[in-house]
């Protein structure tokens, strides 16, 4: 439910109050791998996630809806989407990924946000005096 | 904001490699690492050597993502005790920062909780948990302020080690509550670091509270540097910083330009 509240007249900007929780949650992570000469599309990627959530959690821990809403190939970040009551296990399973065909590999974190829009920029990136 | 600490980063003799770590560590956003030195002797030929000098290993630290300071380098030794004459408090021991015990038998853990002078005791995470977590000896090292650590570095390498280490972690929590538990990594490589949000999360799992695990990489964590600290020292340590105190000319600058909130309020002292 959105609720817009003009201030005073001579404000240029209205305040957006979100009052529902999102039913989602977005991360931003990024994959890295020992050797760089691997290619991995989205497909492998997703692959690699939901083995590693089979690998925890197994068959019916695992049975969990998730999306990768976008997933960039020479960088090999992506954009997941998944619902609140998954993030936790999915997050888990993304922290204990340890290697991918037997190389060993990691998931950074980036950002983890309710609202897509936030996965934008990051606060942690700006320079600091 | 609680800054985020890594009490276990495993020494390896290749400097190259250590600074890769630790540079990585300062990527993931944690303000200080210690390095882990290792003594087990049930080995041949060990001794409690003196810690590495960590000046040398860096010209200039990493600077801590998000923070713009440099990262605090600790030396960590690690006692791995299998016979109650391994573990005595020598000249050496106290060169280091923390000292931590890994008790290898039920009365070596009760030994170490209620009388070591140690700040973390260590959970076995690569084998099943020789033996049960009885209360007293853990309400003893809570009460005495000595943190229990969990690795994590094992949990990624084999799904074996995994199981041990979320059973033995689930086990002691039984016990203590999630109280006085600390999670650091005990990694070898770089790859092998996890960053600080990541391990709160992970220690949902291991049967921690949201608040407990987000402390087990935190608070917990500086609360046992504080506890090493003591050791040198006769009962307690009080920090004190010096303030900065404006020049005249600059606190007539000031009275002109800047806004009364705003002034430093050293000039009242």
């Amino acid at each position: 439910m959105w609720h817009a509240d003009n201030m005073s007249e001579p404000a240029s900007y209205e305040r957006r109050v979100f009052k529902n929780t999102s039913v989602y949650h977005y991360m931003k992570i990024y994959l890295i791998l020992d050797s760089e000469d691997k290619m991995l599309n989205a497909a492998h990627f997703k692959q690699m996630i939901i083995a590693a959530l089979r690998d925890l959690y197994g068959e019916i821990g695992a049975a969990f809806p998730f999306d990768v809403l976008k997933f960039e190939e020479d960088t090999l970040t992506a954009v997941l989407r998944v619902y609140n009551s998954g993030l936790v296990k999915l997050w888990s399973a993304l922290t204990l990924l340890g290697s991918y065909h037997s190389e060993p590999c990691a998931v950074r974190v980036a950002q983890v946000s309710p609202f897509l829009l936030a996965l934008s920029g990051n606060s942690r990136e700006l320079e600091l005096d | 904001m609680a800054v985020f600490i890594d009490l276990n980063i495993s020494y390896t003799a290749d400097k190259k490699r250590l600074q890769n770590i630790i540079e990585t560590a300062a990527h993931l956003g944690y303000s200080t690492v210690a390095i882990n030195h290792v003594v087990d002797f049930q080995q041949k030929k060990q001794e409690i050597g003196k810690p590495q000098c960590i000046s040398d290993l860096f010209e200039q630290f990493p600077i801590v993502q998000g923070k713009s300071r440099p990262i605090k380098v600790l030396n960590r030794l690690t006692v791995v005790v299998s016979e109650a004459s391994h573990f005595r408090t020598t000249n050496e021991v106290k060169l280091y920062d923390i000292v931590a015990v890994f008790p290898k038998t039920e009365k070596l853990f009760h030994a170490a909780c209620m009388t070591y002078d140690v700040d973390i005791i260590c959970i076995a995470v690569t084998e099943k948990q020789p033996f049960f977590f009885k209360r007293p000896p853990v309400n003893g090292a809570i009460e005495r302020g000595v943190f229990f650590e969990i690795s994590y570095v094992a949990a990624i390498k084999d799904s074996t080690m995994r199981r041990y280490t979320i059973s033995n972690a689930h086990s002691l929590m039984e016990t203590s509550k999630g109280k006085n538990v600390i999670v650091s990594s005990g990694a070898e490589k770089p790859l092998e670091l996890r960053g600080p949000y990541d391990i709160a999360n992970l220690g949902l799992l291991f049967g921690l509270s949201e608040g407990d695990a987000k402390a087990a990489v935190s608070t917990n964590c500086r609360a046992a540097l504080l506890h090493g600290e003591t050791r040198k020292t006769a009962l307690g340590i009080i920090h004190t910083v010096k303030k900065p105190q404006p020049t005249a000319k600059r606190q007539e600058e000031e009275e002109e330009e800047g806004p009364a909130v705003k002034r430093a309020k050293t000039e009242a002292m």
